[in-house]
């Protein structure tokens, strides 16, 4: 299969920080992706470093065939991203904001499409809303509708069901996996891991910007093993080295 | 109140210097400082050209814009700070979890805007003077006096905004009516008398003259209108959630002539529904320029025939300029990371709506240019006004990208931008002297700012933006 996210010795340090330490990976299309860690970890980093949105201080990164370096603007054009904090602009409506979005990625059918969000994430009643008076859970909802309503090939997102209730984190896990299973592939930054063991088929360990392993959910699980378990047991190690 | 207090002012100081390192912004006072006590040394030379009483009144009428300024910025609310300075949690925005009533906060928030700023600014200023009035021959004890009545004009004009933005909040027609009032009082006051009414300006008077009544007046004055404010003020609303009709979308397709359309159109709604647009354009524009032209107007005789309409549109350029920074302080970067869009294209975006907005210092020096000085003034200042504020906006645009509130504590921005604008400034005020003519040459600027503008795509594309 094809990788559609690839890195090589990918670094970036903040002055004395080394918040990606020669990060080698390759994600395939048509995976679900999780990207685990602990806090500060560097998973943001990664994800900000792949969309062009910050410069890597060693090694590259390609995404979709295109340098994310170089070329930041052109991934930002083709993915779809969910930034760690939810930030949709204060002074527009939660409609508003979508269409916004619409009109810079030049999506035609804006309002239809905007219309199938409301309903399937269950918030129709806030379209007119103001952003900065909406809960953090309906920014989070808003944010994951600004992700995916150009229906991209490949999706960055992180921490996505974070500040969703149980019934909503249930639909947007099925979505992901609707999503993926459609040949779209989904890259997943999360420190929740019995999500990522529900969800994901592939995943990587990061600890403190260095990469401890990557490889397949299948083969953590196969002989009764889970994967909070190799994850502690593999991150204590990795702390300690 | 001392902990919050120490807090706050640890908060102020981290929030600058974590920006662009310790020792650059401990060295932001030091540079006024310096820049003061050398400047002292030409006052002998400049007071051939200006009376010391005009250069002494000069600085009473800045000191009273910084406290305009410095009120004006303390009080942007909990959603631009936070769009500012990042998902910050403020203390001036912790009554939610910390049992402090906002009042209480609130009362903190302006002492410690007073003691910081006063440290950051006025007393850097006044003590520069203080060292060097020995060498000049100026008793200390009118250096002395200098930095107590600038105190007062920094504190009157720190006071004004917190009374009026109080008051703005709770109603608008009211804090609106007391300014039309004002403003009419004035003018009958002027006509009636035949005096400018800013010569009753009291620090001013009693630089001129000291008394102890007057002192205790003015100190009243000053402390009336800080517990005014405090009692008046009222709590920005949370948790609302009113509905507003969908205006974006018609409003990007009016401008879709525009490159970034969406942008403008954003900005726009920002400035219309946070109702900053109103009161800055009130606080940060037209009180300090009507403030300014009364304290100028008295230099009259200093300057040539129209060079008082000179001097004041470049001043008003200046003042425009930074209309920029309102129309920035609403995001960074951070809200446009996930989409594809460039730090460049959002600049350009935040300059298309500033040059719209330059209707409003456009109308406003026209009509002063054609009041004071005929009509035959009004296309020169509208010329000078315009090209000076485009130009020092583009240069804002060039040295601090999205963020010149904040880079402007940078001394190293600070001084380049007081070359950059201050060798235009000097340039065209004295071509302007000789003929207001020659006013119209200030479009000549306009080159360098396109350039400037260019410049600065390039030069914030290249860094990882900030607010991410």
């Amino acid at each position: 299969m094809a990788a559609v996210i690839e890195t090589k010795g990918l670094s970036k340090v903040y002055g004395d920080v080394t918040a990606l330490d020669s990060v080698s990976l390759s994600v395939e299309k048509g995976t679900l992706f999780g990207l685990l860690g602990p806090n500060g970890s560097g998973k943001t980093t990664m994800i900000k470093v792949l969309t062009g949105q910050i410069r890597p201080t060693g090694g590259f990164a390609t995404v979709l065939g295109l340098d994310a370096e170089k070329e930041g603007i052109r991934v930002r054009e083709k993915v779809g991203i969910i930034p760690e904090q939810e930030s949709p602009p204060s002074f527009l409506t939660a409609m508003e904001y979508l269409e916004f979005v619409g009109a810079v990625r030049k999506i035609p059918d804006i309002g239809e499409r905007a219309e199938k969000w409301f309903e399937l994430l269950e918030f129709g009643d806030k379209k007119d809303v103001l952003c900065k008076d909406l809960s953090r859970g309906t920014r989070q909802k808003l944010m994951f509708a600004q992700a995916f309503i150009h229906e991209p090939v490949l999706a960055l997102i992180d921490e996505p069901l974070i500040n969703l209730d149980p019934v909503m984190q249930d639909v947007v896990k099925e979505f992901l996996s609707d999503y993926v299973r459609k040949g779209n592939t989904i890259f997943v930054s999360t420190h929740i891991l019995e999500v990522a063991e529900e969800i994901c088929s592939r995943f990587a360990i990061l600890h403190k910007g260095k990469l401890l392993h990557a490889g397949s959910v299948a083969d953590v699980t196969a002989g009764g093993g889970h994967l909070p378990g190799f994850f502690l047991s593999l991150v204590r190690k990795g702390g300690h080295a | 109140m001392p902990d919050l207090f120490s807090c706050l002012m640890k908060e102020e100081w981290r929030m600058h210097s974590t920006m662009f390192g310790s020792i650059s912004f401990a060295l932001f006072p030091v540079m006024i400082f310096g820049i003061v006590f050398m400047g002292s040394f030409l006052l002998p030379l400049l007071s051939v050209a200006f009376p010391a009483g005009d250069l002494v009144f000069l600085a009473h009428a800045s000191f009273l814009l910084l406290g305009f300024m410095v009120g004006g910025f303390g009080l942007l609310g909990n959603e631009m700070m936070n769009r500012r300075f990042g998902q910050a949690s403020l203390l001036v925005y912790s009554s939610r979890s910390l049992p402090l009533s906002e009042r209480f906060i609130f009362t903190n928030f302006v002492v410690k805007d007073i003691v910081y700023y006063f440290f950051l600014w006025v007393l850097p200023f006044g003590g520069g003077y203080i060292a060097a009035s020995p060498f000049l021959g100026v008793p200390l004890s009118r250096a002395l006096l200098l930095l107590l009545t600038l105190s007062l004009s920094f504190l009157l004009g720190l006071c004004v905004v917190f009374l009026l933005s109080s008051l703005y909040v709770r109603s608008k027609a009211a804090c609106l009516l007391i300014v039309i009032f004002l403003g009419i009082a004035g003018g009958v006051y002027t006509i009636w008398s035949g005096t400018n009414p800013t010569l009753l300006f009291p620090p001013y008077l009693l630089y001129s003259a000291f008394s102890w009544m007057m002192f205790l007046g003015t100190t009243i004055a000053v402390v009336t209108m800080f517990l005014a404010s405090v009692v008046l003020f009222s709590p920005e609303g949370t948790g609302l959630s009113r509905t507003y009709r969908r205006r974006l979308g018609r409003l990007a397709r009016v401008l879709s002539f525009l490159p970034e359309s969406p942008i403008v159109a954003k900005d726009f709604l920002d400035l219309s529904r946070s109702g900053i647009g109103i009161g800055q354009a009130l606080f940060s524009f037209v009180l300090p320029l009507v403030v300014i032209w009364f304290f100028l107007s008295l230099l009259r005789s200093s300057f040539p025939p129209n060079g008082l309409v000179v001097i004041f549109s470049l001043t008003a350029g200046i003042i425009a300029s930074t209309i920029y920074t309102w129309v920035t302080e609403f995001d960074s970067f951070g809200p446009y990371s996930c989409l594809p869009v460039a730090v460049s294209t959002l600049i350009a975006g935040k300059m298309t709506t500033f040059l719209f907005l330059q209707v409003l210092p456009a109308v406003f020096i026209g009509t002063v240019a054609g009041i004071s000085a005929g009509p035959e003034m009004i296309a020169p200042a509208i010329v000078l006004c315009l090209s000076i504020s485009i130009y020092a906006a583009a240069v804002m645009a060039f040295l601090c990208g999205l963020s010149p509130s904040v880079l402007v504590y940078d001394v190293r921005v600070l001084l380049t931008y007081l070359v950059l604008d201050g060798v235009a400034l000097v340039l065209f005020a004295a071509v302007s002297f000789a003929s207001s003519l020659y006013a119209f040459l200030s479009v000549f600027l306009l080159f360098p700012a396109y350039l400037l503008f260019r410049a600065a795509g390039a030069r914030w594309d290249a860094r990882d933006p900030a607010g991410i």
